[in-house]
């Protein structure tokens, strides 16, 4: 008999087996067994999200860097060349280290590792399923962590040839001529930056007539010039009909704004966003239901709707973001030992790790004003930031918002270097109900970017020292 | 050596508390078992105690301050701590400190939380006395909005000072000036609940009126022998309670509740008598009132009125219950309108019991009377089944031998 059972291994799984185990309480942690019968531990995030991601952006920026900026610091080197097969080794390495990793933490936390496919019978019951047995665990608490999948639409089916997810698009054995990009959302910037910057001409078509919504709409409005800049071909407002795939290339046909175009590209990346993925999860007689999207509902404590099974991370609402998850199987490990841990969701960040970043925690102008909020704001810019300017990266902006009458921080919006770090910073004000004056009052190194947050927050109460303030 | 002093682990419904006294402070010598401090939360007050002979070696979370169930509050050593002014050497010092502790306790000394730089500024600036003002922050730290809220509508908590407000500032009239003291715990949840109820149930209430003469003459008669055999006073309640008991058995439905779409019959009847403390009304319930004696329930009574006077009634003590009777007598209510307890679909309201010209077979007598009300959830309970269950009531108190045999 366990006490918990955690079927998942991603970010949220793991964590709170981790946690659990670390509580006192006897657990599991199940994981279904992939092509070689070795589990992927990690999910998402650490096989083909965040992680590999992260690792062929870097390689990607810095070929970009030697091939465009080096001479800026009066740096001559020979044309560089890639070596696509070394980048993709390297990325797989770091995937590697990090998984070897997770089952390492997990055994050093004494959580049983478990190989299958579970399905939940009851909120007592689970039973896993491999090549080998199947297997009736008894347990008092489930967590559900199963996580998400990339959204297929009918009209571009991946093939895994030319038209591929955002897992196919960390695997491509040869730079694409011509890349299109089904969605101008987070995944879409990142991997359409990545192999633009390796020499793909790239083209994101997105049906949406906003572009990124959700952020600030000073930052929206600035990172859609700056991508473009970059070579990122954003066209907003298009809708594929259809996309063909042949032994070369793709034909894909959208209608943009009621007109119907045609586009050929070597490679096409659907990236429209992800789905909760509860495939085989139930069996037929438990009574845990799922909404219209797929998702588990769930309650701000992520209890389901079954006394004792818990669900966590992608497969419930919220950001689909790797800390959430974790912060969720966090909270539910210790509310099972007892403890009353609650989470503060108003203040998961979100960031964008393109070049430079975008990052935001809290609220965005637009929604404090439809929430009919008195607010201030204060921004600096990097082109006045010194150290921004002597590292070359002098573009964005960093935004505070603040409550008028209190001060209250009520969101920080950057971007540009290091857009999450600074962003960081704004949590952990905000974690302490800081105001705007608080993070005034702070020293900040100089000379770091970060003191853009500075000069922001001094902004707010029309005290910044490096940029005029704007009497309002 | 220290030891941690942790709140009680509180049942599933409560959330948290609030310390509300620290007893003993920091660096007192207590002995095991002493009361250190007192917790309150939405029900009921409860004590932390030394779990044995030592020392409030460092109190962590002061009074007024939020405390999850379980949540460590106070270190606490063995040994005493070297502060001769504290720590006695012979038992006749230990008693002088004692009083000395006594008179001191209100002067407890929080520990310093560090604040925000504005929060400092503006502590500085306005020459505020940071005790004085709640902290929302974590831990209960102060943040600039906390100081900005204080400065916008200024509160002095200590209760011996009135606060002028703004209009008595300009008559500067001493005698209308105003109070602002935060609402207590039970406060605020006893008027969450209340004004809960009035918008969620569809309440209204049904009079009645009932002789007391036959439960009058009772008492007289029996009274004397009832108390020396029981040891209990032979009072009011006790025919009140079986005789709502006995109507709850044939009207079922009032003794139900709606759970959502549901409706819950309860097979028991677990009876919630309201109790007034100086803290507010607390409604401890007496369990399965059904197979209980009058006696019994008297001595229920008695025994919850105690521990409710001294704040002990426990949170198991005061949860469920099917049916509330309130008794607005006690301060002199001729009739009034009891709000529901919910869930529980019908209170009884009692009354105070006046001489009064009745007609009884067609003469014109003095009988003590007393106006019945009974507020019902009109959701659940026809006029009909209201009234006829007050009647029951009613019919049983004017011919209490019908208690006797279930009539």
């Amino acid at each position: 008999m366990f006490d918990v059972i955690v079927i998942g291994s991603g970010p949220a799984g793991y964590v709170a087996a981790i946690r659990a185990s670390q509580l006192g309480l006897k657990t599991a942690c199940i994981e279904k067994s992939s092509s070689n019968n070795k589990p992927k531990l990690g999910g998402t995030c650490l096989n083909i999200g965040c992680i590999p991601s992260k690792a062929l952006l870097d390689s990607s920026h810095r070929y970009a860097d030697a091939l465009n900026h080096f001479s800026d610091h009066g740096i001559k080197v020979s044309k560089p060349s890639i070596d696509i097969s070394q980048m993709m080794e390297r990325k797989n390495k770091i995937v590697s280290q990090l998984t070897s990793g997770v089952a390492g933490l997990l055994k050093a936390n004494k959580v049983s590792q478990i190989i299958g496919n579970a399905k939940i019978i009851d909120s007592n019951n689970v039973e896993v399923s491999n090549e080998d047995n199947i297997e009736l665990l008894k347990t008092k608490n489930i967590i559900i962590a199963t996580g998400s999948m990339p959204i297929d639409i009918p009209v571009a089916k991946v093939d895994n040839k030319n038209i591929v997810d955002s897992t196919g698009a960390l695997e491509f054995k040869k730079v694409p001529k011509t890349l299109g990009v089904i969605g101008a959302g987070i995944i879409g910037l990142e991997l359409g930056s990545v192999w633009s910057r390796l020499g793909s001409k790239v083209t994101i078509l997105e049906a949406m007539d906003d572009f990124l919504p959700m952020a600030d709409s000073k930052i929206s409005d600035d990172v859609f010039k700056e991508f473009n800049k970059q070579g990122l071909n954003i066209n907003l407002n298009c809708k594929v009909t259809a996309a063909k795939s042949n032994k070369e290339n793709v034909t894909v046909n959208f209608n943009k704004n009621g007109n119907q175009s045609e586009l050929i590209f070597d490679k096409l990346i659907v990236a429209v966003g992800r789905k909760p993925y509860t495939n085989n999860l139930f069996d037929k007689n438990c009574n845990l239901s799922i909404d219209q999207n797929g998702f588990i509902p769930v309650n701000d404590f992520c209890e389901t709707q079954i006394k004792n099974i818990w669900a966590v991370g992608d497969v419930v609402r919220g950001p689909m973001l790797a800390h959430k998850a974790s912060e969720e199987g966090i909270m539910v490990a210790e509310r099972i030992a007892g403890n009353h841990i609650k989470m503060e969701y108003d203040l998961v960040p979100s960031v964008i790790y393109t070049h430079p970043e975008v990052a935001w925690v809290g609220q965005n102008e637009k929604e404090l004003s439809d929430a009919g909020v008195e607010f201030k704001t204060g921004s600096f810019p990097f082109a006045a930031s010194g150290r921004a300017l002597a590292t070359g990266e002098s573009t964005g902006f960093v935004k505070v918002i603040a409550d008028k009458r209190t001060d209250t921080i009520l969101g920080v919006h950057a971007f540009g270097p290091s857009a999450a770090d600074i962003v960081q910073q704004g949590v952990v004000a905000m974690e302490f109900g800081a105001s705007a004056e608080d993070l005034g009052l702070t020293i900040f190194s100089h000379p770091t970017v970060s003191e853009a947050l500075h000069e922001a927050a001094l902004a707010v109460n029309e005290q910044a020292i490096h940029i005029g303030n704007n009497k309002k | 050596m220290s030891t941690e002093i942790k709140s009680p682990t509180f049942p599933e419904s409560v959330a948290d508390g609030t310390i509300a006294n620290w007893v003993k402070k920091e660096g007192d010598y207590v002995k095991q078992d002493e009361v250190i401090a007192e917790i309150e939360t939405d029900k009921v007050v409860l004590e932390v105690v030394a779990p044995f002979d030592g020392v409030v070696s460092k109190v962590l979370k002061p009074a007024g301050e939020t405390v999850l169930s379980a949540e460590l509050i106070a270190e606490f050593t063995k040994e005493k701590i070297d502060q001769p002014s504290k720590a006695p050497d012979n038992e006749a010092i230990g008693e002088v400190e004692k009083e000395e502790v006594a008179e001191n306790s209100n002067e407890i000394k929080e520990p310093p939380l560090k604040h925000g730089p504005a929060v400092k500024k503006l502590l500085k600036e306005h020459d505020l006395n940071e005790d004085d003002i709640k902290g929302s922050g974590k831990n209960g730290r102060l943040t600039k909005a906390d100081l900005v809220n204080h400065l916008d509508a200024p509160v002095i908590e200590d209760e011996h000072k009135s606060v002028s407000s703004s209009a008595s500032l300009s008559s500067s009239s001493p005698e209308r000036s105003e109070e602002r003291v935060p609402m207590s715990r039970l406060r605020s949840t006893i008027a969450n609940r209340l004004l809960t109820v009035k918008q969620e149930t569809a309440m209204l209430t049904t009079f009645n009126e009932v002789d007391l003469k036959p439960v009058k003459d009772m008492r007289v008669k029996y009274g004397d022998d009832f108390q020396a055999e029981h040891g209990v006073k032979l009072g009011f309640m006790g025919f009140f309670v079986l005789a709502a008991v006995q109507a709850l058995k044939k009207f079922p439905v009032v003794n139900a509740s709606i759970d959502g779409s549901d409706i819950v019959y309860h097979g028991y009847q677990d009876i919630g008598v309201a109790v007034s403390t100086d803290r507010g009304l607390v409604v401890p319930v007496i369990r399965d009132a059904g197979s209980l004696r009058i006696a019994d329930v008297e001595k229920s009574i008695l025994d919850f009125s105690d521990k409710a006077r001294h704040g002990k009634l426990s949170i198991s003590e005061m949860q469920g219950g099917t049916f509330t009777i309130s008794n607005g007598g006690v301060f002199g209510s001729l009739l009034s309108t009891p709000i529901l307890n919910a869930p529980q679909t019908a209170i009884l309201g009692m009354h105070t019991i006046q001489d009064r010209p009745v007609a009884i077979d067609g003469e014109i007598v003095i009988r003590p009377m007393m106006y019945l009300a009974l507020s019902y959830d009109h959701r659940l309970l026809d006029g009909k089944e209201a009234v006829s269950f007050l009647i029951a009531i009613k019919d049983q108190l004017e011919s209490p031998e019908k208690l006797l045999l279930n009539l």
